[in-house]
């Protein structure tokens, strides 16, 4: 409601160099090395050029004023002068009718074109903004998209907030702020040069009103500035600290803690609400500054018109006296000078929010720590364009080199895996059991050495492979929607699939009266992360998920008995057995439960990787 | 809209001095502002007839008005500024507390969405603007509304039929508004923020599942879908609020127009002077800046509402939930003691289940004594544990504490009398002391230390420079699992209470640390009795007594006997 700050600086020039791609370019570029640093909400060049335009028509909508300014003027003009000749009363009536209507006519018509133009200005300037926020949601989507699975990445309560409220802030800065600029520079000049086509003293004091704003401003305001910025934060931290106990609410409640909690917050707000308006008060003067001397200027502008008027003031004007239509024009002119100004500084709070995040999208991804740019050769892309994958898979591990910020993970470590065979990966945490899995889903490209399936390299039958592969992690998620829909994620034809294959598969996953227990059953809708099963419920529910890829040539699991209790763990072991039987298996575990089902078994630490201890509690 | 209109309600009888100090400041600029203008028309007016006739002008009377109007003008400005923030954040204090009130009394249903919650932060942050957008401009609008037409009856007629009009027109604008407001608009932009929300998360967290089931750039597809539905809710919503504003602007020029041509014709026909016909037309130059000031918080009304409905709703149950809690500080049956704790013939279901989890389940905890509850995961052993803690009621059947009804004790004698160690320990985002100190505000720093190295956890916080005051939680010193764990044992290390319960502590954790949590633990409990949810051999072996919920019942009413098995 407020202009709090203005500050004057041209903020937008933004460096050439962080030119923007299209959604698909971005995607290219990733599947190869992975760009590390995007810069996400920036206009292209034909966006920028819309908001200037918005800016520019806005300025002319204002500067029409001008020509209504004018209108008013004449017609009132001959007011004073009408007095004098009473006798003429009469002949001046009608004359003054005719006037009054005209004007009235012109300022109607001029009024139309003005609300057209801000119109206008308006819905460009919205809809070029709305282009910029679904492009950079676009963009975060696709890197999102397209970032390797085992790459760092933020949290998901973090990457939400990116993907809908910082992208929302863009929208005000470019939309009220950007066009503003321009308005800014074109309208003071116009009015300006309008004054001084009557009155140099006029627009003289114009010209002197004008820049002291800024300089007054920067003098109170900078300091304000910086501290009602914190003090923003400080309220988000505020709404975020209620949001903390609220979410926590389980945990007071059981120690009693409620009564003291709430007494807390009403003191941390009664805090908040002190500290603020003592920082307020100072900002609120800045404006007040933008206030007063607006009104000093107007002032000025009106003493001098009406002394004039009185003829007691004879400079400022080309020669002759200033007649009273043109001190009128120059007095209605005058509030419009200082228009833009105040604009300029309402939306300068848009502007705050918008380019603080903009920062924010721009860290949002941390850099990758090594990119490995490696290019799959054609060769490898034509090997893989004929394999459909029909039959359970040979995989080989060639002198693999694989490091993580600069812990050699694997050196020169070679495996090979037979069709069909069921292998146990044994070896502490941090011996590269998730690595090597991650290595055959093509999530992770060996730095040397080569990581072969069917004889192709792993990264080129990536595609294939995924959609042939039964996985199961050891903290599997589950997804926002139904069961049923979690369940036919793992098909790519959800409606082909029958209702006993859903059955059939929760059965082998014991999961069956788990089902039967929600309310509505199959069609129970899930929260985030499973939310409303437990931990073990959620494990049987996504080895469920996992049974559903009958075509499946391939099985890789995760460490799929960790954390859970022995009967699950049970259950988990005698659904994997099942899914095991035909298919290439690899299943990483620290539980000997597992090595009943497996035909072979190997000590990671005893075969070439190099474990490096990196333990995790 | 009846909500929006309860939230003002409730706002202004938190504080209504404030309530009304803030209008009535904010009326002082603007009518300053209008009378300025309307003196200096008239003024530089007079000063030119004067000049031109040569006749005696009084410049002091007006050029002082004029001084005195452009400072009530500036210092009123910054006046209301301050007073309606202050009163905005007053209300904001209160309403937040409020708030948290009402859901403490409904922590029963504790399945809560995190990301859900986000956004009732929103809504609090969209009713924080009601006052300052709504409630302010309009009031003001109404009443220089009224004050001019009193000023334009008293003038001429033809005058107050044109006022009349125009400031109608304008009226009828913000009844448009009012009563045609697109609340179906509004949920869908609300619905597809929080499909965007929560199918980004999904996105974020689920990336390896994703990866391999269902595919990563469908999931973004999906993500982009909920966007293109929000970008077409919000141009909807903005198309009509430009359609406001182009309204009200093209209102106010007509205005102009209108008031000049019949002011010349007043001055024309003798009725009006010169002066006071350009001070009045200088008036309603300033007009539309007093009417638009309502139009961007009349265009937000739907989506207003439908915040202050949904706060009001959490608001609402509040009430239920007190009355529900009235009754449980009546009068106490005291019945034979059975021990600690005793469920007698409990029966339990979720509401909309088609099974009820526990059916007629009946057990006692002895004084002093480990029991613990076994059996399949689902079989009911966290309902037990959520009975006994008193975080949800029965259906059927009486838990009795000490010889009282758990329903009738009152709360806080109650969180004394039991500590609940769950699987998931909370970590509020502040210190390590605040969040130790919730299990006893009284607790000294060197009772912290003695809780933290009881519960293994001293070494890993005094690792960090900050000690105590280490900052927990999102953003702060992350802990692992096992350590989180640990840290709800140090809380409850500061506790006495006559029983604890734990449910499933264990879980997720290796062998060796889940003997050394269980162990410590047992180390400290004293004499105090154990409900212990257990899912773990290591578990049952450390127990007096097992009770197996999924072993068969035999009958509807089973006695505890044939349902408890001693362990070998």
């Amino acid at each position: 409601m407020c202009p709090l700050h203005l500050k004057w600086e041209s903020d937008t020039k933004r460096p050439m160099k962080t030119k923007r791609e299209k959604i698909g370019k971005v995607a290219e570029d990733v599947g190869q090395g992975y760009r590390t640093a995007v810069a996400f909400g920036w206009p292209d060049e034909g966006e920028s050029r819309r908001l200037k335009r918005a800016g520019r028509l806005l300025a002319v909508s204002d500067l029409l004023w001008i020509a209504q300014a004018g209108l008013i003027s004449w017609a009132l003009g001959s007011l004073p002068g009408m007095f004098l000749a009473a006798d003429d009363s009469l002949v001046a009536e009608s004359d003054l009718t005719a006037a009054a209507l005209q004007a009235a006519a012109g300022i109607a018509l001029v009024a139309l074109l003005r609300v057209f133009l801000q119109n206008r200005a308006e819905t460009i300037a919205r809809q070029t903004a709305r282009a910029i926020q679904s492009r950079a949601r676009g963009d975060l989507l696709s890197v999102a998209a397209t970032r390797s699975p085992s790459a760092e990445f933020p949290s998901s309560g973090a990457f939400a907030a990116h993907v809908t409220e910082q992208v929302d802030l863009l929208g005000p800065y470019y939309r009220n702020f950007e066009p503003q600029k321009l308005r800014l520079r074109l309208v003071p000049l116009g009015i300006v040069a309008a004054t001084a086509l009557f009155s140099w003293l006029g627009a003289l004091i114009l010209v002197v009103c004008g820049p002291l704003i800024p300089v007054f401003m920067a003098l109170i305001g900078l300091r304000a500035k910086a501290a009602s910025e914190r003090q923003q934060e400080e309220l988000v931290r505020l709404s975020g600290s209620l949001l903390d106990r609220i979410k926590g609410l389980e945990t007071l409640t059981l120690f009693g803690a409620i009564e003291r909690t709430q007494q807390q917050i009403g003191d941390a707000g009664e805090r908040f609400r002190t500290g603020t308006m003592r920082v307020l008060k100072i900002a609120f003067l800045s404006s007040t500054v933008l206030e007063l001397v607006s009104a000093l200027g107007i002032a000025f502008c009106a003493v001098y018109v009406g002394f004039s008027l009185l003829g007691e003031i004879q400079v400022g004007t080309w020669g002759g006296p200033l007649t009273f239509a043109q001190g009128l024009f120059i007095l209605l002119l005058a509030p419009e000078f200082f228009a833009p100004l105040r604009a300029y500084a309402a939306a300068y709070h848009d502007r705050a929010g918008g380019l603080a995040a903009r920062e924010r999208l721009a860290t949002l991804f941390p850099a990758e720590d090594n990119p490995r740019p490696r290019p799959i050769g054609a060769d490898g892309f034509e090997k893989a364009g004929t394999h459909q994958l029909s039959s359970p898979p040979a995989i080989e591990f060639r002198s693999v080199c694989i490091s993580h910020q600069q812990r050699d993970v694997f050196k020169d470590f070679s495996l090979a895996i037979e069709p069909a065979e069921t292998l146990l990966l044994e070896g502490p945490s941090g011996s590269g059991k998730t690595t090597l899995i991650d290595g055959i889903l093509g999530f992770q490209e060996p730095d040397s050495g080569e990581i072969l399936v069917e004889e192709v390299p792993a990264s080129a039958l990536a595609a294939v492979l995924r959609r042939k592969v039964i996985w199961l992690g050891q903290s599997p998620r589950l997804f926002h929607g139904s069961l049923r829909a979690n369940l036919l994620k793992a098909v790519e034809t959800p409606a082909a699939v029958p209702e006993d294959d859903l059955w059939q598969a929760l059965q082998l996953a014991g999961a069956e009266t788990l089902v039967q227990r929600l309310p509505r059953g199959l069609e129970t809708p899930l929260g985030e992360d499973g939310f409303g099963l437990s931990v073990g419920e959620i494990r049987r529910v996504a080895l469920a998920r996992a049974a559903m890829r009958k075509d499946a040539v391939l099985l890789l699991a995760d460490e799929p008995t960790a954390s859970l209790d022995e009967e699950t763990a049970a259950d988990v072991i005698n659904g994997l057995r099942t899914l095991c039987n035909g298919r290439t298996a690899i299943i990483a575990t620290h539980d000997k439960g597992l090595r009943q089902i497996a035909s072979r078994r190997i000590d990671l630490k005893s075969l070439g990787a190099v474990a490096g201890g990196r333990a995790f509690a | 809209m009846k909500s929006v209109w309860h939230i003002i309600r409730t706002q202004h009888r938190y504080d209504s001095f404030h309530f009304w100090l803030g209008i009535f400041v904010a009326l002082l600029p603007a009518a300053a502002g209008l009378l300025l203008l309307g003196v200096s028309g008239w003024f530089i007016t007079a000063a030119a007839i004067a000049g031109l006739s040569g006749a005696f002008l009084n410049i002091f009377a007006p050029s002082a008005l004029i001084r005195a109007f452009a400072i009530i003008r500036t210092a009123g400005r910054y006046g209301e500024r301050v007073l309606t923030h202050d009163a905005t954040f007053r209300f904001l204090t209160g309403f937040r507390n409020r708030l948290f009130a009402s859901m403490a009394h409904r922590t029963s249903d504790g399945r809560r969405s995190g990301l859900l919650l986000n956004r009732l932060t929103l809504d609090i942050a969209v009713l924080d603007t009601v006052y300052l957008r709504l409630v302010v401009p309009l009031v003001l609008a109404l009443v220089v509304a009224v004050s001019l037409l009193l000023i334009w009856s008293s003038i001429s007629p033809l005058l107050l039929v044109t006022g009349a009009v125009f400031i109608s027109a304008w009226g009828c604008l913000a009844v448009w508004t009012f009563v045609r407001s697109d609340t179906k608009n509004a949920r869908r932009t609300d619905a597809a923020l929080d499909a965007m929300r929560l199918r980004a998360a999904d996105l974020a967290a689920g990336r390896r599942d994703l990866a391999i089931y269902g595919g990563l750039e469908a999931a973004a597809e999906t993500v982009l879908a909920a966007e293109s539905r929000l970008a077409e809710a919000q141009e909807a919503e903005d198309l009509r609020t430009s359609k406001l504003t182009a309204g009200s602007t093209l209102l106010g020029q007509v205005f102009l127009a209108a008031i000049l041509l019949v002011c010349l014709l007043e001055v024309g026909r003798g009725t009006l002077t010169a002066a006071l016909a350009v001070g009045l037309i200088l008036v309603v130059m300033g007009l539309p800046e007093i009417f638009s000031m309502s139009l961007p918080g009349l265009a937000k009304l739907p989506r207003v509402a439908l915040a202050a409905g949904r706060v009001m709703g959490l608001m609402k149950d509040r009430a239920e939930a007190g009355s529900a809690g009235d009754r449980a500080s009546g009068k106490r049956a005291v019945t034979a003691a059975t021990g600690v704790l005793a469920f007698e013939d409990v029966s339990f279901g979720y509401p909309g289940a088609a099974r009820r989890v526990l059916e007629g389940l009946s057990f006692y905890v002895a004084q002093g004594e480990i029991l613990a509850l076994a059996g399949r995961s689902g079989c009911g052993k966290s309902t037990v544990a959520a009975l006994a803690a008193r975080l949800r009621s029965p259906g059927q059947g009486r838990i009795v504490l000490g010889g009282v009804d758990t329903g009738r004790i009152p709360d806080a004698e109650l969180r004394r009398k039991i500590t609940v160690i769950g699987q998931k320990a909370y970590l509020f985002n502040d210190t390590v002391a605040e969040n130790l100190r919730i299990a006893n505000p009284d607790a000294s720093d060197a009772d912290l230390w003695r809780a933290l190295e009881q519960a293994a956890l001293a070494d890993r916080i005094s690792e960090n420079p900050e000690g105590l005051q280490t900052i927990l939680g999102e953003g702060g010193l992350g802990l692992s699992g096992g350590e989180q764990r640990r840290l709800a044992l140090a809380r409850a290390f500061l506790t006495r209470p006559v029983l604890f319960v734990l449910d499933e502590i264990t879980e997720g954790l290796d062998a060796a640390t889940a003997g050394d949590v269980l162990d410590r633990f047992l180390s400290y409990r004293g004499d105090a009795a154990v409900l212990m949810i257990a899912h773990r051999r290591q578990e049952l072996e450390r127990a007096n007594r097992v009770l197996d919920l999924t072993a068969p019942r035999g009958g509807v009413n089973p006695s505890p006997e044939t349902i408890l098995s001693e362990f070998q």
